[in-house]
């Protein structure tokens, strides 16, 4: 008989428009985020909260659409100082690849995924900004660090 | 093939050699075909898209109508053109698979693992098992997601809206998973040239395991609503028919090929990944209409979710991926991988001079030659049934302008 698909979709219609809601009230409620969800580029802090940075800039080489930028210079005593991290935000495609380059664990992919601006200058971070850089040695293992204090 | 600067009569009555001698019409004018001599008629030429609703991204079809009847057609891209091929002889070769996500981004995974095939017949690198089965694994769950947009896209252009919003949510669930094995929705960047970037996690088997349960049921109600409906059937059969020859001679490879009643598949015809090692059956068509392309690619969806039980059930143990130096200099050489990606056969062709990055790169995208078609398949047809063949055809933009 015609008609009688379209009366059994509406059957299927009718049974899905009986059925609780598969959604959730975005902002009020929020799915977990898997594990390895990867969204901005944020820094990791030691015990001490010192950047793990040693600004080796190897993420700098390794992010494939060059957004990421580190102003370095000498301190007194020879070691690394990050006058700036700078981090544009608003070209990164969130690979990730800059993470897994990284030797020192000092980068991770954030779960911070609510990136949307009204102004554009949210759009460039600093995510450093004037701090000494830690020593390579001192971040491979910090056990030799606490035993030479 | 005709094409849209030489306009003549076509499907309109041709004039005779009669007892008054007819003055001739300028360019792209013809005579009524009712035998008022004095009322000349013109092809008119409709500009389809890049804005419209159902060119699936920013296709703009140019159509000339006789009527309502389609005479020509003529796609022109462009308007996602990114220059990725170009930007890939920039970027160091594991860099490259975040391009080629935005490629096909509908199916960034096969891609992918077409670009990793690539470099490993360059450069000799040998894949663990693991990784091979994981690759099947999550390339059929992104056919699965593929496919969901298509078909809820097809019930759009064809006016159905419920489907759409429940193939969302199967391909929600599927997209979950996949965040939660390669850590992003849709630019996985997860598949690299040795193997994967990591491990399944734990708990990946429980969840596909309770969507597979449930795929069967919602294929079924699918097929109730499209494939049942007496509205859909008819502006589907016999619609937009691409025959074999047509087919093969445009290069047209998938389900579109398939539908045509071709038997070929990558998966079949050069095993790739896992493939050898499971069991599965490639559905055919006959005609090769719009109703042929849509019964294939439900019978394909069917067969993944069957698949992905198979490659759950048979994962072995290992590691996930080989040891690959970052800095990979493949050997100078040229090599070409191929997958079977949702919509055809997507091959990469790389050409390395043995620096870091590579030479040349060349994307064989499978929509591209599948929309070539656009001129025989439209001619001859009805306007309306315009965007029910583009929507069978499963372009996606990205990955033709590339």
């Amino acid at each position: 008989m015609w008609g009688l698909g379209i009366l059994k979709g509406m059957a299927v219609t009718m049974r899905n428009a009986m059925r609780g809601p598969i959604t959730v009230r975005y902002p009020d409620q929020r799915l977990p985020l898997p594990e390895r969800a990867r969204w901005a580029v944020s820094h990791r802090y030691d015990e001490n909260g010192r950047p793990k940075c040693t600004a080796c800039l190897i993420c700098v080489k390794e992010c494939p659409d060059h957004i990421l930028s580190i102003a370095v210079s000498r301190t007194a005593d020879g070691g690394k100082h990050i006058d700036s991290y700078r981090y544009e935000l608003g070209a990164c495609m969130m690979c990730g690849l800059c993470v897994e380059a990284c030797p020192y664990d000092a980068i991770e992919m954030s779960h911070e995924y609510e990136l949307a601006s009204a102004d554009q200058g949210d759009l460039v971070r600093e995510l450093l900004h004037d701090v000494d850089a830690a020593s390579p040695r001192r971040a491979a293992s910090p056990a030799k660090e606490a035993a030479d204090a | 093939m005709s094409d849209i600067g030489r306009i003549g009569p076509s499907t309109g009555v041709v004039p005779t050699e009669g007892a008054h001698r007819i003055p001739v019409l300028p360019r792209g004018l013809r005579r009524a075909p009712s035998g008022i001599d004095e009322v000349a008629t013109e092809h008119l030429i409709v500009n389809m898209g890049p804005q419209h609703p159902s060119t699936h991204g920013v296709l703009h079809i140019l159509l000339e109508l006789d009527g309502e009847v389609v005479v020509a057609a003529e796609a022109s891209l462009g308007y996602l053109h990114r220059g990725i091929e170009k930007l890939v002889e920039h970027r160091r070769y594991h860099q490259i698979g975040t391009l080629l996500d935005r490629a096909d981004y509908v199916s960034g995974l096969h891609s992918e693992t077409a670009l990793a095939m690539a470099v490993e017949s360059l450069a000799g690198i040998e894949v663990p098992e693991k990784a091979q089965w994981i690759r099947s694994l999550v390339m059929e769950v992104n056919r699965i997601t593929s496919h969901m947009l298509w078909l809820g896209t097809f019930g759009l252009d064809l006016g159905a809206m419920a489907p759409f919003l429940y193939t969302m949510r199967e391909r929600e669930a599927l997209l979950d998973i996949l965040e939660a094995i390669t850590g992003s929705r849709m630019m996985f960047n997860y598949v690299r040239p040795g193997g994967v970037l990591a491990d399944l996690p734990a708990g990946i088997g429980v969840a596909l395991d309770t969507f597979l349960a449930t795929f069967d049921g919602y294929m079924d109600e699918y097929d109730t609503l499209l494939g049942g409906n007496e509205i859909f059937v008819e502006r589907v059969r016999g619609v937009g028919v691409i025959d074999a020859t047509t087919a093969t001679a445009f290069g047209m490879t998938g389900a579109c090929l398939r539908a045509a009643g071709v038997d070929y598949d990558v998966r079949k015809a050069a095993p790739y990944a896992a493939y050898a090692h499971v069991e599965f059956e490639v559905p055919l068509g006959t005609v090769g209409d719009c109703w042929d392309r849509y019964a294939v690619r439900m019978e394909e969806l069917r067969w993944a979710g069957r698949l992905i039980r198979q490659l759950l059930d048979g994962m072995p143990e290992g590691d996930h991926t080989a040891k690959v130096p970052k800095g990979l200099r493949p050997p100078a050489g040229e090599s070409y991988a191929a997958v079977e990606s949702p919509r055809g056969e997507l091959g990469i062709h790389l050409v390395s001079d043995g620096s870091d990055r590579p030479y040349r790169m060349r994307l064989r995208s499978p929509a591209y030659f599948n929309l070539a078609v656009i001129d025989e398949a439209l001619s001859g047809g009805l306007v309306a049934d315009a965007v029910a063949t583009l929507g069978s055809l499963d372009i996606v933009l990205g990955e033709i302008d590339r």
